[in-house]
């Protein structure tokens, strides 16, 4: 069984009274439990959108006689509240960010318990389990600093943990590397690679970077807001 | 702690919202605090004048003389139970015309009022005057006996004359803690005295009073009584316990009226600054609304949280006004106390209210910017720079 399965997925975004864009054109797509799957394209050919929805941020298009379905483990997520779309996104997704996006004013370890609170934990427990997951990352050491006082490659190690911490089914990342120099983005491939493998868990990464496409298992590749092509990434890695 | 971390984000702007919301409530504290005390008295002299009917000369307020002739005269009216010729006299012969009511010296006969006085006076040091003391003796209200200093059997002197100290009441919050009580016939003597020679010369002290107070029976009409002692003796005025209470509870009234002024301005001052401030918190936090919002934070959650923390503004205002306002009460009483008046009363109630109420007004005005906050779209604050 598939953990996402999508068909039919138009997003038309409306910058003014006259002009809108059609970020996403038709979109088929599905993802098997734990597959690593890497979303890659020019700016503007609709990967971002395409994790948006699929991360429940933003709804497809359901006007003009479209009829998109969006199934997350079985379940119909197509026309959810945004309510229920937040409770799903807090408990079985995670989610990663170029820019890290770290609460500033926050330790580490509150960084990571503010996701697990939010998830329905207590703030005692969330963070136990915002500890436990830090020092798995070796970040043991950092747990009281501040996201100013740690290094770029940590700020997006404690972003990981962050998205860990709930143990979500599925996991986003958004030009997870994107901020990171060469030697950074080994490392945070490696980790994601390995909780991958180790966890099973389910990735979504939207990204530029052909290292990054070639570490996962499968790469989708997005122009003008259609999928145009969806293979296995030993190709795309014998290709170049 | 999270909260007050996110307060000292931004310590100049929000050091400012505090200060505005610690004057607000620090003026509220204040004049409520000046408020109760108006409203202590007047309450209390209603009580104290509820029972009787004051009948004086009709030329001036308890200064010219009146015959103890008509003390009898009144005892025969319908509807009076009891009669109790008095003797007024201020402390200061020649008091000058103050902010607060001047000291005053009352000359009676204890147990006149045949039991109809449902004032209590408590002793606080001594005993009370008797029918049968005589001569210079005296029993003195409380704030009398704190500015002299003085308890039962200590001397205090008295139009210049020595006299000796029977006993000190309690205080009352009323007129009985700036009146002493003597002998009626000590107070003839130095009524006598003390008006003009071509007044007293044909007068004879034992026949002096200035003051009537009447006691009407239960029951009876006290408007009814008080006219027919008009009618009865020539030349008299009467005021009732209602009079009273309409005379002076107007003056609270003023009060209250400022009170609710200062609270509207505090609430409005008060409120739109912490709008401010919040809003202004909002937008520079855009990204990290988005933040919360994606990684699951709902709606409520986010509304929770910066309702909270313009609750914390509100109560740091609150408790620091509460602390500067009752610095204020209690120097201006320290200082006034010497004086003879305190001018505040600040009562729990009042430091809870005003607590209390700059704390949900600052959340109160915080429910508007947290409603923008979480109607963001996370995607698009997401990207907000």
């Amino acid at each position: 069984m598939h953990l996402i399965e999508a068909t039919g997925l138009h997003k038309t975004y409306r910058q003014s009274r006259r002009t809108s864009v059609e970020a996403l054109r038709g979109v088929d797509v599905r993802v098997a439990a734990g597959e690593m799957v890497a979303i890659m394209g020019a700016s503007g050919s609709g990967k971002s959108t395409l994790m948006h929805i699929l991360g429940l941020l933003h709804g497809p298009d359901t006007e003009d006689g479209r009829r998109p379905t969006l199934r997350i483990a079985g379940a119909d997520v197509t026309a959810l509240s945004d309510a229920e779309r937040t409770r799903i996104r807090a408990r079985s997704m995670g989610f990663v960010f170029q820019a890290f996006n770290l609460v500033p004013t926050l330790t580490a370890q509150e960084n990571v318990a503010l996701a697990a609170e939010y998830a329905g934990a207590s703030r005692p427990a969330a963070r136990r389990a915002a500890g436990e997951i830090l020092a798995a990352l070796g970040l043991a050491e950092r747990t009281g600093h501040r996201p100013l006082e740690l290094s770029g490659g940590e700020q997006q190690r404690v972003a990981l943990a962050r998205a860990l911490v709930n143990e979500p089914q599925l996991i986003f990342g958004d030009e997870p590397t994107g901020n990171l120099d060469s030697a950074r983005t080994e490392e945070v491939l490696a980790l994601l690679r390995r909780i991958n493998r180790e966890r099973g868990q389910t990735m979504l990464i939207v990204t530029h970077d052909p290292d990054v496409g070639a570490a996962c298992d499968r790469v989708i590749r997005m122009r003008d807001g259609r999928i145009v092509a969806d293979e296995p990434a030993v190709q795309v890695r014998a290709a170049a | 702690m999270r909260m007050l971390r996110e307060l000292s984000r931004r310590k100049l702007r929000s050091s400012l919202t505090i200060l505005g919301i610690t004057i607000g409530i620090w003026a509220l504290v204040v004049f409520s605090a000046m408020a109760n005390q108006i409203n202590g008295l007047v309450s209390m002299g209603s009580e104290f004048y509820a029972d009787k009917i004051v009948v004086t000369d009709g030329e001036a307020f308890a200064t010219t003389p009146m015959r103890l002739a008509d003390a009898a005269v009144i005892a025969g009216i319908d509807g009076v139970a009891a009669v109790q010729p008095t003797v007024e006299l201020l402390w200061e012969k020649d008091a000058p015309v103050g902010f607060s009511a001047p000291d005053l010296v009352s000359g009676s006969i204890p147990g006149a009022d045949q039991g109809h006085e449902t004032f209590e006076l408590h002793v606080a040091t001594g005993r009370r005057l008797s029918p049968e003391d005589t001569g210079n003796v005296i029993v003195l209200g409380s704030t009398i006996a704190r500015k002299h200093g003085v308890t039962a059997g200590d001397s205090v002197e008295l139009r210049g004359e020595p006299f000796h100290v029977l006993g000190t009441l309690q205080p009352t919050l009323t007129s009985p803690d700036i009146t002493a009580q003597i002998p009626l016939a000590t107070a003839q003597r130095l009524y006598l005295a003390e008006l003009p020679p071509l007044v007293g010369e044909n007068l004879v002290a034992d026949e002096l009073v200035n003051q009537i107070v009447v006691y009407p029976q239960s029951g009876a009409d006290f408007g009814a009584v008080a006219a027919a002692i008009e009618a009865s003796v020539e030349n008299s005025a009467t005021m009732t316990g209602a009079e009273w209470g309409d005379t002076v509870g107007a003056t609270g009234a003023i009060f209250n009226a400022i009170i609710i002024g200062v609270a509207a301005i505090s609430l409005i001052v008060g409120g739109l600054s912490v709008i401010n401030t919040m809003a202004m918190t909002v937008a520079e936090r855009t990204r990290e609304i988005g933040i919360k919002r994606a990684i699951g934070g709902s709606r409520a959650r986010i509304i929770r949280e910066l309702v909270a923390e313009a609750g914390v503004i509100g109560l740091i205002g609150g408790v620091v006004g509460l602390a500067l306002g009752t610095v204020v009460v209690m120097l201006a009483n320290e200082a006034s106390r010497a004086g003879g008046t305190v001018l505040f009363d600040l009562t729990p109630q009042t430091a809870l209210f005003a607590v209390g109420f700059s704390t949900v007004l600052a959340m109160v005005a915080g429910i508007l910017p947290a409603w923008g906050a979480a109607r963001l779209d996370p995607v698009t604050a997401l990207r907000y720079e």
